[in-house]
């Protein structure tokens, strides 16, 4: 069944008073792969777990498909069990004592299908996701990335019709990450089932995500496509935790010559105290033209990221910041900074616009 | 300098003195077990003749007024359901106090403990009282009873901090997966934590097996006393057989060392560690 998820005014406090969750309201798409991206403490995974039902919330309600599934309000509440729900834990939470085949068929043990359809079902999914030859280990014989495919066996088998992640890469190495990340992705192409991915990563929200939301201590900061978190970054934190490297933050008067120099004065709000310049690595360039370049500076180091050179550059204005790094850019070299985008920021750290060169 | 060397050597030949030294009475009644008094009335460590028997290990078997082989029977007839049933019932309240919060948990939980502090031999009279009443005296059933109600608190308490260091994850999961809180108990909690609950079996076992307050109180039929009730039994009136006790007291010694041994595997602590991959 191709279900959407609703979240409506999801408040959660844990006693005495720390908030989860301020007010979140939501809407999934059926089919849809979203991602909830944030850091540690962000209330990404409490998140998850109240729609799945392992959290209650303090105010608010879950509507999955056309079913409320929790109401804190009307005192609602559907089990766990009872919401069509597949879940891929952090640690893959897979049954120690039991064998793979045995883990697989657990949920339809318990829903007491009979015997053939378990194992038809079971020997299906293990094909699909490529672990039939596994089903006769446990799991301590089987490796780190044959795990995870298990545990996501275990979630599809039932066929729920909404699949739940909870930060399932954090534990692959690098190498694996990607390929795993590539198969989860086309596994919720191919049979469309609406999904929900929580991760601190935002490289693995990135690479599977249809749209992704960005939280912070329990709010929401922007919900949207990939291209929009990169391109038009609603506020400095969003700006700053997506991209890679990250982007470079500047915080300067509005009378600032560099502001000047970038043709900003119209922009920049005059009654503010401070304004912040947001300008990503791969948006500048240094070069040894200094004549064109709208800022100049000195060299210090460089590094080198295989594909692209970055350097660190020291504006003669007392800031630094990364860049691309031209050609016969070196270290301890006085250069020009040609920078192709900036986004400004006003003094609360909201976007007010981004200017393409 | 010679430090490495020297501290392993002082190391070695504290422990194994210690070691020695701890082994030495075990020695020492097995000694007696098998050698005839005559040789042994200097000491067992005198070496002089050696000429071991088991011939008092079947005189104590097969004593003709205190058999110890009715002994050691009585001894599992009561042992087995004396560690089955507290383990059963300390594992589902175990798990609740563990998992699940309700209103009193904290009062109960601390009550329970306090309780256990209480010596056998404060309780013995009115569970005397309340086992004659109940027509329990002198029964295996009374005993049985006995020795699982002793067992219920400690063991809830062993396998409730076992169980709260069990990841809530693998609970969770079968959560999603539909299952009731009695499936996850049985099918998920239970075998995990076996560790832990062969842990507190092995230790139930050894504890009623060697029990003699309990059993002299509650057990007066010859027929249905337990070994430890037999041993001092099989002492003579007039003249100590030191060979017979000592015999006896190998026999009613070696099995919970044998139940530790044989359940040893289970103690290996490997299984939690691949629920959850670090």
């Amino acid at each position: 069944m191709l279900v959407s998820v609703v979240l409506e005014n999801i408040r959660k406090i844990f006693p005495p008073n720390v908030v989860a969750l301020d007010n979140i309201s939501l809407e999934i798409g059926s089919s849809e792969f979203f991602v909830t991206l944030g850091p540690s403490g962000s209330g990404k995974t409490t998140l998850l777990r109240i729609i799945a039902g392992l959290e209650r919330p303090t105010k608010g309600r879950v509507i999955i498909g056309d079913k409320v599934v929790v109401d804190a309000e009307k005192r609602i509440f559907v089990e766990p069990g009872e919401r069509n729900i597949g879940m891929v834990f952090q640690n893959w939470a897979l049954y120690p004592h039991m064998s793979v085949y045995d883990n697989i068929a657990f949920p339809l043990r318990i829903k007491k299908l009979p015997k053939q359809e378990i194992d038809r079902r079971v020997k299906e999914v293990a094909e699909a996701l490529g672990i039939r030859e596994l089903l006769n280990r446990k799991p301590s014989q089987i490796s780190g990335g044959q795990q995870q495919r298990v545990a996501v066996a275990r979630a599809l088998v039932k066929q729920p019709d909404v699949l739940l992640l909870d930060e399932p890469f954090s534990n692959l190495d690098a190498r694996i990450r990607v390929t795993a990340r590539e198969f989860v992705r086309e596994i919720q192409k191919t049979l469309g089932i609406t999904t929900i991915l929580v991760t601190h990563d935002q490289a693995d929200a990135f690479a599977v995500g249809d749209r992704i939301m960005v939280l912070r201590d329990g709010e929401i900061q922007q919900v949207g496509t990939a291209r929009q978190l990169y391109d038009e970054p609603v506020n400095l934190f969003v700006a700053n935790f997506i991209g890679n490297p990250p982007m470079n933050i500047i915080k300067l008067i509005p009378a600032h010559p560099v502001i000047k120099a970038l043709n900003l004065e119209d922009i920049v709000p005059k009654d503010d105290s401070l304004v912040y310049l947001g300008i990503r690595p791969d948006e500048a360039i240094a070069t040894v033209e200094i004549d064109n370049a709208h800022i100049v500076g000195k060299t210090r180091i460089i590094e080198y990221v295989g594909a692209r050179k970055y350097v660190k550059v020291e504006v003669e204005h007392g800031f630094s910041i990364k860049v691309l790094a031209g050609e016969n850019v070196t270290e301890n070299q006085k250069v020009g900074v040609l920078v192709r985008k900036v986004h400004v920021f006003n003094s609360k750290g909201a976007r007010i616009e981004s200017i393409v060169y | 300098m010679m430090r490495g060397p020297i501290k392993w050597l002082i190391v070695n030949v504290i422990a194994w003195i210690v070691g020695v030294l701890w082994i030495m009475p075990f020695v020492g009644i097995f000694m007696t077990s098998i050698r005839p008094f005559k040789e042994i009335v200097h000491g067992w460590w005198v070496f002089e003749e050696f000429h071991p028997t088991f011939s008092k290990y079947f005189e104590a078997l097969f004593h003709p007024s205190y058999p110890l082989w009715r002994g050691l029977i009585n001894s599992f007839i009561i042992v087995i359901p004396s560690t089955i049933i507290p383990l059963i019932l300390a594992a589902l309240a175990a798990y609740a106090f563990a998992r699940f919060s309700f209103p009193i948990k904290n009062y109960l939980f601390l009550t329970m403990l306090f309780m256990m502090t209480v010596p056998q031999q404060m309780m013995i009279i009115p569970i005397f009282f309340m086992l004659h009443n109940m027509k329990l005296l002198n029964t295996y059933l009374g005993l049985i009873l006995v020795h699982s109600s002793w067992g219920i608190p400690w063991i809830t308490f062993f396998l409730r901090n076992y169980f709260t260091m069990l990841p809530t994850e693998l609970e969770e999961a079968a959560l999603v997966d539909g299952a009731s809180y009695r499936q996850i108990f049985w099918r998920i909690v239970f075998p995990v934590a076996l560790p832990g609950i062969v842990s507190a079996a092995v230790l139930q076992f050894a504890w009623v097996w060697n029990d003699f307050f309990f059993a002299l109180m509650l057990i007066y039929d010859p027929k249905r006393m337990v070994a430890t009730q037999i041993l001092p039994l099989l002492k003579g009136q007039y003249h100590i057989d030191w060979g017979l006790l000592s015999a006896g007291s190998v026999m009613v010694m070696t099995v919970p060392v044998m139940v530790y041994a044989l359940l040893h595997r289970y103690y290996v602590k490997g299984f939690t560690a691949w629920a959850i991959k670090k």
